[in-house]
């Protein structure tokens, strides 16, 4: 070994070190209760496999507050209340999210949580909620299973997947209806091996059974989520000889997946990711390979309620960049409709709040139908949009036709 | 023998883990903030996949990436039991059971293997399982299980089932390093072939001390479960079957002290604190300082914790003006290999 | 099953059998020398995606030109590492643990810088020719799988050759084979562990560019690659270069069929690679080279 003395020193910095590492355990966070502030927890990964959109949500939570202390506050009482972010990221990591939302709730006393974004996260913290009967809000998970463990304190502005599976087939209907596609039709569906690929593939095949005729699902089978070689399963799908594809995946995967299917030169009539097809990111990646593909989404900012534009003017203003997708705009209505109950409820208590969350109304919601109300389950029901990716580069709302931007391109040509 | 003027004196070094207990036991009757008793409780859990680990990994020098499985399926058997209505406590040793019996399933192709292919067969097994978990309906497949116990949420009594079963878990690893069992794991990690020359049974000693390590991963993974109720089968982080889950399990033994009793414990503790405390004021950074601060314990102290305790007590020693003696309970203290920490 | 279907995994196996051995090669080259199992080498081939991201982007360098430009960025990397971390572990002919953990904690360094340049998001690199497919007959081949194939390929047969003409080659594999003569017959093995960990790194971050052409990265990129890896050099055994070009192939066929397997869900497609993986080290514990050898040595 060499020097003693250069021993010495390493060994003394890596106490040096270690020691840091404890004092940080002693200082901790020490939540500073204000006497005019509500401290919200907001637990969303903004690093890990869902930091990109778990990044915009909490865009979404920030640009909430941020206006609501703007202009003074929730009023309870008569009583003007200031917002305080408590914010953890959970890094994409169940585990994480679960005790950091603990942690919320109980050490650093919020009054709320927000968070959860994707299924596993949003299941790991919803077990959280009523053990400390603290209202939990999601603004990223729409699997019907967290909202059917009777849990008390759980809400989400997510529409139940299910639906949007269901609404999927409903567009694919209509356009039977209007002659632009025949009837009968293949379908070869690859869903992702989550609940919310389940509960896609659930929500199509209710819609088909209730509407005989229209469709034949040919081929439906799961896969690995975050893999990174689609081409055995797009060999399969091919074999299947269908004529509509509709897949579920995360952004990551609906990328590869579609240049795979590009590349390998797959045509079909109509193809789908999901909840996936406009992100910006899969435009730039893929290019006018992602023309024609539709997509079920939560909120499209070709919406035309003023209440969206002044949201999409100020969310611009804040961050710099367009929202992309749906995901800042649950986020921004989550904080709303929290602040809302909250005024309602006249107190911070939070049993009285959550009681509040059960009955409160958004009149001037961003998300489609303009009025926003959590359902028995705590789970919130308005209807999805079907966007289509058109070509120039637009994003077109093509379903349900009372809010329509563009006619539907059909079949792909 | 034991020299009276080593530092720290003998009767110290023994009582302080009861007087450690004792302390633990009644904190929370003392007002512990429900902050630090689950951070404390998660703690209790990795601890104990730490000591488990050692048995294998430290004691008889055979790395597994495998660990993962037994966590993951403890947690399993303990939640589906749990919402059959079951008792707890029977939950708990079911996933044990459960876990000594998988790795029997494991260890038996994969103990005739040596060194690195050993480690790679078990990463190989992992991610097996975790596929087949994440898959399957009886568990809910990639939904994971969500435990649902129909009582009032006491978090002292998770607590203190932590601390129980660390303090067991503890007490086997004391037990075992001072048995012939132990004395036979360490001549097998020394040289498993001249260990078979003197007439013990390497492969079956390997099997064995693998159930035991098994069965008290399961146990933690079963404990964890029952507090935080949702199990993830997902191959990303928090994935019960997840690489970095096996990863951080074999982590903090080598933080602490591969090979030594409490160096396990020591990393256990280090871990659970640190960790969460570097993700909550370092959100960004996290993993850049986890990163360093391994690299760092690699590079300056391989004996890791322990060592470095050691070394330290041996500096005040020296600086006393003692001459250092060697202390019988090496057998705690030194990871005991006479070479470097081999695979 | 046609005709087509049977032989369109076939192309596809082929095509990623390359790759798959290229990146490979370079944890071959590290552990075959060093006894040192890198599992920094998912964060090397993530960097050499970003390499090749950067170049792409900003000076419109075509990204398989990138690849061979990072062949001797990332050796002076590699060497870099070697003499600022690996060089203090302590020597032993057998892997160590230590050599596994301090790669591990550079790893988890290396995506945290990594998150902190390039952030969160998802890049790829789209070239012209990303999205065509040459169309032979019912077939069509992917232009990019085609090229980097064949940069793969030619990569690796350059690298034989350099291994089998060049005083440095030769001393890798005298390491290899044994450290002990090789020092006493006068190879340097300092030297040449760094030089060694440099031609590791520099391989794997060529691979890691070729990747970047065929898949979407983030900091988090090359997890699945490294167990890959893992399963490729221990299926073709652990020291040898033939070995790993069988084993990609190998896996690369096993992924591909295994998802036509009627019945079995594409989702438990990673469990039939990974109980290979597990039935190979039971019935071929040295792997496709050893059984190769016995074979060779049998007559």
């Amino acid at each position: 070994m060499s020097n003693w003395f250069l021993l010495r020193s390493r060994r003394w910095t890596v106490l040096t070190i270690l020691l840091t590492c404890l004092t940080m355990f002693f200082v901790g966070s020490i939540p500073a209760m204000a006497d005019d502030t509500i401290s919200i927890g907001v637990i969303l990964p903004i690093t890990g496999r869902e930091g990109k959109p778990g990044q915009y949500q909490k865009e979404g939570v920030d640009l909430a507050i941020k206006k609501i202390n703007d202009g003074g506050g929730i009023s309870v009482k008569g009583k003007k209340y200031l917002l305080k972010e408590v914010f953890y990221d959970d890094g994409s990591d169940s585990a994480k999210s679960a005790t950091l939302t603990e942690r919320a709730m109980s050490s650093d006393n919020v009054t709320a949580v927000i968070g959860g974004y994707s299924t596993a996260l949003g299941e790991a913290e919803a077990v959280m909620p009523d053990r400390h009967q603290t209202p939990w809000i999601t603004p990223g998970a729409g699997a019907t299973s967290i909202f059917s463990h009777g849990y008390q304190y759980v809400f989400g502005t997510l529409s139940p997947i299910v639906l949007l599976g269901s609404t999927t087939a409903e567009f694919l209907g209509n356009l039977v209806d209007q002659g632009k596609l025949k009837k009968g039709l293949k379908i070869a569906m690859a869903l992702e091996n989550t609940d919310h690929g389940i509960d896609y593939g659930n929500g199509i095949e209710q819609w088909i059974q209730q509407h005989p005729g229209y469709f034949t699902v040919v081929f439906k089978e799961k896969f690995e989520l975050g893999n990174t070689d689609f081409s055995g399963l797009l060999q399969k799908v091919k074999s299947a000889r269908a004529d509509i594809f509709l897949s579920d995946a995360h952004l990551q995967d609906y990328i590869t997946m579609h240049r795979q299917y590009l590349q390998s030169g797959m045509h079909h009539q109509m193809i789908s990711y999901g909840a996936r097809g406009p992100e910006s990111d899969a435009r730039k990646a893929l290019g006018d390979g992602t023309n024609y593909i539709f997509a079920g989404i939560w909120w499209s900012k070709s919406l035309s309620y003023p209440q969206v534009q002044r949201f999409i003017n100020d969310y611009k203003q804040f961050t710099g960049h367009e929202p992309d997708s749906w995901y800042p705009a649950t986020a921004y209505d989550s904080v709303r409709m929290l602040a809302a109950a909250i005024s309602e409820a006249g107190s911070t208590d939070k049993a009285k709040i959550r009681d509040a969350l059960r009955k409160v109304v958004l009149k001037d919601s961003l998300l489609p139908g303009a009025v926003l109300k959590f359902g028995s389950n705590g789970q919130v029901n308005y209807p999805f949009l079907i966007v289509q990716n058109q070509p120039g580069g637009k994003v077109e709302i093509v379903y349900p036709k009372n809010g329509a931007t563009a006619a539907p391109i059909a079949p792909t040509p | 023998m034991k020299t009276g003027n080593a530092f720290p004196r003998p009767a110290v070094k023994s009582i302080l883990p009861f007087v450690v207990l004792l302390v633990l036991l009644i904190l929370p009757a003392a007002g512990l903030s429900t902050n630090i008793t689950r951070l404390l409780f998660t703690t209790f859990v990795w601890t104990i996949t730490s000591v488990a680990w050692n048995l294998v990994g430290g004691f008889t020098g055979q790395v597994s990436f495998g660990f993962a499985v037994f966590y993951g399926l403890g947690a399993y058997t303990a939640g589906l039991m749990i919402n059959a209505g079951r008792d707890p406590c029977f939950s708990f040793l079911a996933a044990a059971g459960m876990a000594a019996l998988a790795s029997f399933l494991v260890g038996l192709p994969t103990f005739r293997l040596r060194g690195p292919y050993f480690a790679i067969a078990t990463i190989g097994v992992t991610e097996a399982v975790r596929v087949v978990m994440s898959n399957l309906k009886l568990t809910g497949g990639a939904s994971g299980l969500n435990i649902i116990e129909r009582r009032t949420f006491h978090q002292a009594e998770h607590y203190y089932t932590a601390l129980m079963a660390v303090a067991l878990a503890v007490a086997i690893s004391i037990l075992i390093s001072r048995s012939r069992f132990g004395l036979a794991l360490r001549a097998i990690k020394q040289d498993e072939d001249a260990a078979a020359s003197l007439g013990v049974n390497p492969y079956s000693c390997k099997l064995w001390v693998h159930a035991i390590a098994a069965a008290l991963t399961g146990v933690a993974g079963a404990i964890h479960a029952r507090y935080f109720p949702y199990i993830d089968p997902g191959g990303g982080p928090g994935g019960v079957f997840a690489f970095q889950t096996g990863i951080s399990i074999l982590l903090m033994p080598v933080i602490g002290g591969i090979g030594t009793v409490w160096g396990p414990v020591l990393g256990g503790l280090v871990f659970g604190i640190v960790e969460e405390e570097l993700v909550v004021n370092f959100p960004n950074i996290h993993l850049l300082l986890y990163g360093i601060l391994l690299i760092l314990i690699i590079l300056f102290e391989p004996d890791g914790l322990a060592g470095l305790l050691r070394k330290l007590f041996a500096l005040f020693r020296r600086s006393r003006g003692d001459s250092g003696g060697q202390d019988a309970d090496q057998v705690l203290w030194r990871s005991g290999s006479v070479e470097g920490r081999e695979l | 099953m046609t005709l087509e279907d049977f032989l369109d995994p076939l192309i596809s196996a082929l095509l990623l059998a390359g790759i798959y051995a290229a990146m490979s090669m370079g944890m071959t080259i590290i552990y075959g020398v060093m006894k040192i199992v890198n599992l920094a080498h998912a964060g090397f081939m993530m960097l050499g995606a970003y390499f090749a991201y950067e170049l792409f982007q900003r000076f419109h360098i075509d990204p398989l030109l990138g690849a061979v430009l990072a062949l001797p960025v990332f050796f002076l990397f590699g060497m870099g590492v070697h003499w600022l971390l690996v060089r203090w572990l302590p020597k032993s002919d057998q892997p160590t643990l230590a050599s596994l953990l301090l790669m591990f904690g550079f790893w988890l360094v290396l995506q945290n810088v990594a998150y902190l340049i390039w952030k969160n998001e998802d890049r790829s690199i789209t070239t012209s020719y990303t999205l065509s497919s040459i169309h032979l007959g019912p077939f069509y081949i992917s232009k990019v799988h085609l090229f980097v194939f064949v940069a793969a390929v030619i990569s690796i047969v350059v690298l034989q050759i350099a291994l089998k003409r060049s005083w440095f080659g030769r001393s890798m594999r005298a390491l290899i084979q044994n450290p002990y003569a090789a020092q006493i017959v006068g190879v340097d093995d300092r030297k040449t562990a760094m030089l060694t960990f440099g031609l590791g790194t520099a391989f794997t971050g060529f691979a890691g560019a070729l990747l970047a052409m065929l898949y979407s990265f983030s900091p988090d990129f090359g997890r699945p690659f490294l167990l890959r890896s893992f399963v490729i050099i221990v299926l073709g055994g652990l020291e040898s270069f033939s070995g790993v070009a069988i084993g990609a192939l190998i896996l690369a066929l096993v992924e591909n069929y295994s998802i036509l397997i009627p019945h079995v869900e594409a989702s438990y497609q990673p469990a039939i690679s990974y109980g290979l993986l597990v039935v190979v080290l039971l019935f071929l514990p040295k792997g496709i080279a050893g059984l190769l050898e016995r074979k060779w040595r049998a007559g």
